[in-house]
C-alpha cells in the first residue's frame, strides 16, 4: 500500500475534521441504530429510539438526519423492509413476517412492502424460489 | 414506474473483470451478450439476484481512459458496493491476493476501504455503522 495519502483521503481527512457533529453524536446514533435493529420486531416509539441517544425527540431528529441522511421513522422503514426480505427468503409466511418486523396489521405491511421493491411479499417470496442464489 | 435497472464499471479487459468480480468480490454473472467486439456483460449480488445489474462496459470511447485514470491517480473510488464487514471483508481478499489502496478507516457513519479491481478502477466498500 502507498504510505502517501491520495487526493481522495486528504479529503476525507479535511471532511472529517470538519464536520460539526461530535464524535459523541455519531457515537449516540449509532447507539439509537443499533436499538432499531434489536427492536425492529416491536412497534417503536420515538420517544424510545430518543432515549437510546440520550437526546430529545427534536435533537434526536435533527441530528440522525444529519447523520444517516434519512429521518429515524424512514430509516426504521428502510430496515424492517431488509429484515422482511432476508426472513421471506427462509420461507416463513407473510404473516409470520410481518410480525417479525413489527407490523400489527398485514395489509399495512404488504403496502410498505411493495413501496419499498415493487414487489408484493408473496410475489417476492416466489421470485426468489424461482431464482435463489 | 421508473426504476434503476443497471449501472456500469467502466473496465479495461471483460474477460478479467468477470473473473474479478465473480472469483473475488463475490458477484454472480447475469447476462453475456455477444456485441461485436464486446459483450453486454453484467453481474449481480448472489442474495439479489433480480436485482441492480453491474455492467462490466468495455471502453470503446477513448476518453474514457482519460477520466478512469485520472480518478485512480487521485485515489478516488469508481463506484461503492457495501458488505456487512469491511474488516472482515478485507481480510479476505488480501487473503486472495486483492491490493487495497485505502486500509479499512472510519467516516461518519460508515467503515470504508479501497480496493483495486485490477481492471482500471478504485472501488470502495462500505458498511454502515
Amino acid at each position: 500500500m502507498n504510505s502517501k495519502k491520495s487526493f481522495y483521503e486528504q479529503e476525507l481527512d479535511r471532511l472529517v475534521s470538519e464536520n460539526p457533529l461530535s464524535e459523541y453524536h455519531y457515537a449516540y446514533i449509532r447507539q439509537s441504530k443499533a436499538f432499531m435493529e434489536q427492536h425492529l420486531a416491536k412497534e417503536l416509539k420515538l420517544e424510545e429510539m430518543a432515549a437510546a441517544a440520550f437526546m430529545s425527540r427534536f435533537h434526536f431528529i435533527r441530528v440522525f438526519r444529519k447523520v444517516y441522511g434519512l429521518t429515524p421513522r424512514q430509516f426504521l422503514k428502510d430496515l424492517r423492509i431488509s429484515r422482511a426480505k432476508e426472513l421471506l427468503k427462509t420461507g416463513l409466511s407473510v404473516t409470520e413476517v410481518s410480525n417479525e418486523v413489527g407490523y400489527s396489521s398485514l395489509p399495512t405491511f404488504s403496502i410498505a412492502f411493495k413501496r419499498g421493491t415493487r414487489y408484493s411479499p408473496k410475489a417476492y417470496q416466489e421470485l426468489y424460489k424461482s431464482n435463489p442464489e | 414506474m421508473i426504476h434503476i435497472y443497471v449501472t456500469s464499471v467502466p473496465v479495461t479487459d471483460q474477460d478479467k473483470a468477470l473473473d474479478f468480480y465473480t472469483n473475488k468480490l463475490g458477484f454472480v454473472k447475469k447476462t453475456e451478450i455477444p456485441m461485436g467486439e464486446h459483450k453486454w456483460l453484467t453481474v449481480v449480488s448472489p442474495d439479489e439476484q433480480n436485482g441492480v445489474e453491474l455492467l462490466l462496459e468495455p471502453m470503446a470511447f477513448e476518453p474514457a481512459h482519460t477520466y478512469q485514470k485520472a480518478l485512480k491517480d487521485a485515489g478516488i473510488p469508481w463506484t461503492m458496493f457495501m458488505v456487512d464487514d469491511v474488516k472482515k471483508e478485507h481480510e479476505r481478499l488480501v487473503g486472495l491476493g486483492v491490493d487495497f489502496n485505502m486500509e479499512p478507516r472510519e467516516a461518519g457513519t460508515v467503515m470504508i476501504a479501497t480496493l483495486d479491481d485490477t481492471c482500471g478502477n478504485l472501488i470502495q466498500l462500505a458498511q454502515m455503522l
